[in-house]
C-alpha cells in the first residue's frame, strides 16, 4: 500500500470553515470536539429499550433519537484519506447531500438504512476499495445495530464502480479484508483522527 | 391457521460475537457453530456447551462439516477458515460408544474446560487453497471432500487412507486432491453434494453417481461430475440470480424419483428452484449409442445438462438472503438474512403440469410460484442480521417426539443460536 507517489498529487482541499456542520445552521456556540459525539455515543440504544412499547410516546422519543444525515457526516467526515494527510470531508470524497438515511418505518425498533455515495478524488483512484471499507467500518462501530450500512461509489465517479460496491456490500468480504493484517491496519490508521 | 414459529431459550453460553453458522451433526444431537477462531459444539440434548474447538486456526472459522460415516464412539469435523486452509479435528471419547451418546443426550462428562479441549484433537490441515476457505461438504459416503474459496475454486479431495476405512485412523487418515475446478469467476461462497436419493443415478450412465453444485459471486451456480475418465467436468451453468448467490441446498427427498432439484438464495433477495431439464430424445440417444465411441474429449460438448428455474418464491426478504433450508420430513423451506426475518415456506401440492406450459413463455424464470409463504418472523435476532438457519432434530426435554420433532435453528451476528419450535396446527 506504501508508494512514493499518491494517485493524485494535487488534491482540491476544503477549507474547515467550508464543510457543512450542524454548528453553522444553528449559529450557536461550536461544540467541543469532546461533546460533540455524545448524543450518538451515550445515549442508550432505542432498539434495546424493551419498554418503550407504549405507541405514541415511543416514537416521539425514538425520533429525538433518531439519527441525521449532519450526524452521519460527522462521523465519517473526520476518516483520514489512506494517502494524503487530510480527512475524507476535506478532500470533499464525503459530501452532506450524498448521504441518504431511511429511517426505521413504523416499528420505532425497526431496521433503518443509512446509504453513503463516496466520491472519491481522481477516476481511477486505486484506493476507493480502501476508502470505502473505513467509511463501512466506522458507520459499523459507531450506529446502532439495526442500521443496515450500504457504501457505493457515486455513478460515473469511479472507473470500477461495479465490482468496488459488490465488494463493499459483501459482509463475508469486508469480515475477511478487516482480518488481513495490511488492510487492517490501513483501515485503523484511517479512523485515528475519528473522535470517539 | 397459520404455522406458528416460537422462540425457545438460545443455546447457551451466548457466544457475544458474530457467529456464522451452526451445522447439525447427521445423527448425534449435536450442533457446530463456528465463531472467530472457533468452534463451539453444543449439545441438543442439553442446549449447552458440549464442547469448544481451539487453537487450529489463525483466522476466523467460516464454516463446518461432520464426515459422515465415523465409526460409533468418535467424531470428525473439517473445518474452513479465512486463513486459506481446512482443518480435520477428531474427537475421541474414552467413554465406549454408548457413552458418547449418553454424554452427548446427559450433559455427562461436562467437566473442566481444560479436559473439554483435550477432548478435540487437532489432526491434519489440507492446504491449497490462496484465500479463504468459505465452505466445505462431504459427498453422502464421506469419500470425497469439497472446498470453497475466495479463489474462485473448488477442491474435491479424497479420503485414501490405508484401506482402514473412513473413521477407523487416528491420524486423520490421507488425503489426496482428486481436482480443481477453476471456471467461477468470482468467489465460490458455497458447495453442496446431491443426496444418495433414488433418481440420482438414474439420469445418466455417463457420469458417476456423485453430483457437486457451487454457488458464486460472480453470480452463476454450477454443476459438476465425474466422467467415466475420472476427470469432473462442469456439466451446467445456471443462471439467473442477479447479485451474488450466499448458497444452495439439494432437495433432499425428491417426488417419484425424480432428480433431486436445487434450492439458491441471493444477494438479489430472491430465492429460487431449479429443476434438471430431461430431453425424452436424449434419453434415447443414450440408449443407442455410446457417447465415449472414439470422440476426444473436447467434442464432448453435447454432454452438457440443461437446468431450469422453475420457480421464484414470494418475496420476503428486502436485503441478502444468506440461508435457506429445505426439510427432508416436511418439504418446507425456512429462509434467514440481513434483514433479520425469518420466513416459512411450502409448496402448492397440485400437479406440475398444469403450471410448465406458464413457465413456458418465459425461459429466465415463471412467472408465478408454487411456493406459499406459511409464515414471516420480524426482527429473529432482534436489530441483528441472521447469517444461518437450519432445519434440526428435537432432543431437548421440551419437545415429546425426541429425535423426530424437527426445529429451526438460526445463527446471528449477535452470537446467539437460537432454536425455533414449529407448530403446524
Amino acid at each position: 500500500m506504501q508508494r512514493d507517489t499518491p494517485d493524485n498529487a494535487n488534491p482540491t482541499i476544503l477549507n474547515v470553515s467550508q464543510l457543512p456542520s450542524r454548528a453553522q445552521k444553528r449559529s450557536t456556540a461550536r461544540v467541543g470536539s469532546d461533546s460533540k459525539y455524545d448524543s450518538v455515543v451515550l445515549s442508550s440504544p432505542y432498539w434495546s429499550d424493551a419498554s418503550s412499547d407504549d405507541g405514541q410516546e415511543a416514537r416521539e422519543e425514538a425520533a429525538d433519537d433518531a439519527l441525521d444525515e449532519q450526524e452521519i457526516y460527522d462521523l465519517i467526515s473526520t476518516v483520514s484519506d489512506p494517502e494524503h494527510p487530510h480527512t475524507l470531508g476535506e478532500l470533499n470524497v464525503v459530501r452532506l447531500p450524498d448521504i441518504h438515511l431511511t429511517p426505521p418505518r413504523d416499528n420505532p425498533r425497526g431496521l433503518a438504512n443509512v446509504l453513503v455515495e463516496l466520491t472519491p478524488t481522481i477516476n481511477h483512484c486505486s484506493l476507493a476499495t480502501v476508502i470505502g471499507l473505513a467509511v463501512r467500518v466506522r458507520l459499523e462501530q459507531a450506529l446502532p445495530p439495526n442500521y443496515r450500512i450500504d457504501i457505493r461509489m457515486k455513478e460515473g465517479s469511479h472507473a470500477q464502480d461495479d465490482q468496488v460496491n459488490k465488494q463493499l456490500a459483501d459482509k463475508e468480504r469486508v469480515a475477511a479484508a478487516l482480518e488481513n493484517d495490511t488492510l487492517g491496519g490501513v483501515v485503523d490508521n484511517m479512523l485515528k483522527t475519528c473522535v470517539l | 391457521m397459520p404455522p406458528i414459529i416460537t422462540p425457545i431459550p438460545p443455546f447457551q453460553p451466548d457466544l457475544y460475537q458474530r457467529a456464522w453458522a451452526s451445522i447439525p451433526h447427521p445423527s448425534l444431537p449435536l450442533i457446530a457453530t463456528p465463531h472467530a477462531t472457533s468452534v463451539t459444539i453444543f449439545s441438543l440434548a442439553t442446549l449447552s456447551k458440549h464442547s469448544v474447538l481451539t487453537g487450529g486456526h489463525a483466522r476466523s472459522v467460516r464454516t463446518a462439516a461432520w464426515q459422515p460415516g465415523m465409526s460409533a464412539g468418535r467424531l470428525r469435523l473439517v473445518t474452513g477458515s479465512f486463513d486459506a486452509t481446512a482443518g480435520l479435528w477428531s474427537y475421541n471419547s474414552d467413554k465406549d460408544k454408548k457413552g458418547l451418546e449418553k454424554e452427548v443426550k446427559f450433559g455427562e462428562g461436562e467437566g473442566d474446560e481444560e479436559e473439554e479441549e483435550e477432548d478435540w484433537e487437532f489432526n491434519l490441515v489440507l492446504e491449497g487453497h490462496e484465500n479463504e476457505v468459505k465452505s466445505i461438504a462431504f459427498s453422502p459416503t464421506g469419500q470425497y471432500l469439497a472446498t470453497s474459496s475466495r479463489d474462485k475454486s473448488v477442491w474435491i479431495w479424497e479420503d485414501v487412507g490405508d484401506g482402514a476405512g473412513p473413521g477407523e485412523e487416528d491420524d486423520g487418515g490421507e488425503w489426496e486432491t482428486v481436482a480443481v475446478l477453476n471456471e467461477h469467476e468470482g468467489d465460490v461462497k458455497a458447495v453442496a453434494w446431491c443426496p444418495d436419493v433414488e433418481g440420482r443415478v438414474g439420469m445418466s450412465g455417463r457420469y458417476s453417481s456423485d453430483v457437486l453444485a457451487s454457488a458464486s459471486y460472480d453470480n452463476t451456480v454450477r454443476i459438476w461430475r465425474e466422467d467415466s475418465d475420472g476427470e469432473w467436468v462442469c456439466v451446467a451453468v445456471l443462471e439467473g440470480h442477479e447479485a451474488t448467490v450466499w448458497g444452495l441446498q439439494w432437495e433432499p427427498r425428491p417426488r417419484e424419483g425424480r432428480f433431486p432439484r436445487l434450492l439458491t438464495f441471493s444477494a438479489d433477495k430472491t430465492v429460487r428452484i431449479w429443476t434438471l431439464k430431461v430431453e425424452e430424445a436424449e434419453e434415447e440417444e443414450g440408449m443407442t449409442n455410446n457417447p465415449w465411441g472414439g470422440i476426444p474429449n473436447t467434442m464432448r460438448t453435447e454432454l452438457k445438462e440443461e437446468w431450469e428455474c422453475t420457480d421464484v418464491f414470494p418475496r420476503v426478504h428486502s436485503r441478502d438472503v444468506y440461508s435457506a433450508t429445505w426439510s427432508k420430513d416436511t418439504g418446507m423451506v425456512a429462509s434467514a438474512g440481513s434483514d433479520g426475518i425469518i420466513a416459512l415456506y411450502a409448496e402448492d401440492a397440485t400437479p406440475k403440469e398444469d403450471v410448465d406450459m406458464e413457465s413456458a413463455t418465459n425461459a429466465a424464470a415463471p412467472a408465478t410460484s408454487r411456493w406459499k409463504v406459511l409464515a414471516a418472523v420480524e426482527d429473529g435476532h432482534g436489530p441483528y442480521e441472521i447469517n444461518h438457519i437450519t432445519w434440526c432434530k428435537r432432543f431437548d426435554p421440551g419437545t415429546e417426539r425426541k429425535g423426530e420433532e424437527e426445529m429451526l435453528v438460526t445463527t446471528g451476528d449477535d452470537g446467539v443460536v437460537r432454536p425455533w419450535q414449529v407448530r403446524i396446527p
